[in-house]
């Protein structure tokens, strides 16, 4: 039996491979099918495994790389804004990192890395491209602590971005998220300020240097005082979103630095204007449109002349025809 | 060899050659296991030369049937190793647990170096490399899943033919 497997074997072998791949082809279409099928499942199955497993890390990476570019685009906004004020303030100001905590108390105050060696002094006004964040504190050789306007002790004199109103920003001590907003107290009663008024540093005090911009209304709060109006304020600036800032230096504050957001100054008072004139002309259309719903509304009382009833002989009263009566 | 004993031991014997297409596709490992050849060993330590013979045949010609180039080198190996391991069950299987395992490396290497010889696409040190690393490699694993085949199995399918 050996010798006639053996034959068979090596014969097998040295068959033309035309014969060969006809008779390996028949045994594939018969005998072997359901062995061949399990093993282009099995195969099938390891490549779509190896595959799921490539798949994944490749959206892994796409994902990651998505999230870091929009980091990296809201940081190079930033930082390309940050250059910006630093062009329009020239001198007298110290760039620096805000390093946030995590600890208690820490949404009150952040680390800078610049200290006495760069020239950083207490009570400096620090900012940011969008306006106000804080003031300095103390002050270390190579760092220093600076309050942000959530901090209890924060207050800036301030007024209207067109200087009619005047009065003394607080942060707002309310529960939730209202804790993230700014009070505008004291300001005179015959000065209301619209929702969406620019809010700025008034340079009184001598901390904070005139027009920086520090929020925007969002409404009046209800008091019992009845000679001063106070006003709920949105923050020109969100303390977490404050990674780089500038430390403004005491002689560049006693020189001015409002030219610096005059831009932003500017498009809000334009802001103001152009939603006034809005409702203005909101208002004229709505009257227009009602005046001419009342016209309208009087021609269809109207009768129309072609409506009326027709006039018709009665048959008593009629000539007969060829003949006077 | 009763009529229960065989059912299991031909289920056993299936089972091996459905793992070979399924399994071993899926591990895709460089020396991989030989179901095909713990089958063909299985049935040589139960059957006569001649009839393991026959099975180790029937086998290789079936593993050849996907591989057209080597189309009879299979066969040819299964069935000198068939014959072989039928011819010497004897010597191995003494309830030798090692000696099993040596049956088992020894039957696979043996069948991989027929196989090498007899198709001829492998040279110098390419065929010095399979025949001396990988084979023997692959007989080590296959050598490890088949004496745990025997042994797992041994109530099933009875002790060897004496």
């Amino acid at each position: 039996m050996l010798v006639a497997c053996v034959l068979l074997s090596l014969v097998a072998l040295v068959l033309p491979s035309p014969i060969r791949s006809t008779v390996a082809g028949a045994l594939r279409g018969t005998v072997v099918v359901p062995l061949a099928s399990l093993q282009e499942r099995a195969e099938v199955s390891r490549r779509a495994v190896l595959a799921y497993d490539a798949s994944v890390r490749v959206a892994d990476s796409i994902r990651l790389q998505a999230g870091q570019s929009d980091v990296i685009a809201a940081e190079n906004e930033r930082l390309r804004r940050l250059l910006g004020l630093g062009a329009a303030l020239k001198w007298g100001f110290v760039p620096a990192e805000a390093l946030h905590g995590r600890g208690l108390g820490d949404d009150y105050t952040m680390t800078l890395t610049v200290g006495r060696n760069e020239g950083v002094e207490p009570f400096s006004a620090v900012v940011a491209p969008d306006g106000l964040v804080g003031m300095i504190e103390t002050v270390d050789a190579r760092s220093s602590v600076a309050i942000v306007w959530p901090h209890p002790d924060f207050r800036v004199s301030a007024m209207s971005a067109d200087g009619t109103a005047f009065g003394i920003v607080y942060p707002h001590l309310g529960a939730g998220a209202t804790r993230f907003l700014l009070e505008l107290r004291g300001v005179a009663f015959r000065n209301a300020l619209r929702p969406g008024t620019l809010i700025v540093s008034a340079g009184l005090g001598g901390v904070y240097p005139r027009g920086i911009p520090v929020g925007t209304v969002l409404s009046e709060l209800k008091t019992a005082e009845g000679w001063a109006r106070n006003y709920l304020l949105r923050p020109a600036v969100r303390p977490a979103d404050a990674t780089a800032v500038m430390v403004v230096q005491p002689t560049r504050a006693k020189e001015g630095v409002s030219a610096a957001w005059q831009h932003a100054v500017d498009s809000a008072l334009r802001m103001v204007v152009s939603a006034g004139d809005s409702l203005a002309k909101q208002r004229a259309d709505s009257l227009a449109t009602a005046e001419r719903q009342r016209l309208d509304s009087l021609q269809a009382l109207r009768p129309r002349p072609d409506s009326l009833p027709a006039v018709r002989p009665r048959p008593d009263s009629t000539v007969p025809p060829g003949g006077a009566p | 060899m009763n009529f229960a004993r065989g059912f299991w031991f031909v289920l056993v014997f299936l089972t091996l050659v459905v793992l070979h297409y399924t399994l071993r596709p899926v591990l895709d490992w460089r020396a991989s296991i030989d179901f095909l050849a713990i089958a063909v060993l299985l049935v040589a330590v139960r059957a006569r030369p001649g009839v393991a013979t026959i099975v180790g045949f029937a086998v290789g010609i079936t593993s050849d049937a996907m591989m057209p180039s080597a189309f009879g080198a299979g066969a040819l190996a299964f069935s000198v190793v068939a014959y072989t391991a039928s011819s010497l069950k004897a010597a191995f299987f003494a309830d030798n647990i090692a000696l099993n395992a040596v049956f088992v490396f020894l039957g696979k290497w043996v069948g991989d170096l027929v196989f090498l010889a007899a198709e001829h696409r492998l040279g110098g040190s390419e065929f010095l490399a399979q025949a001396l690393l990988w084979s023997p490699l692959a007989a080590a694993v296959t050598a490890v899943v088949g004496l745990g085949v025997l042994v797992v199995l041994r109530p099933v399918v009875g002790t060897p033919r004496g």
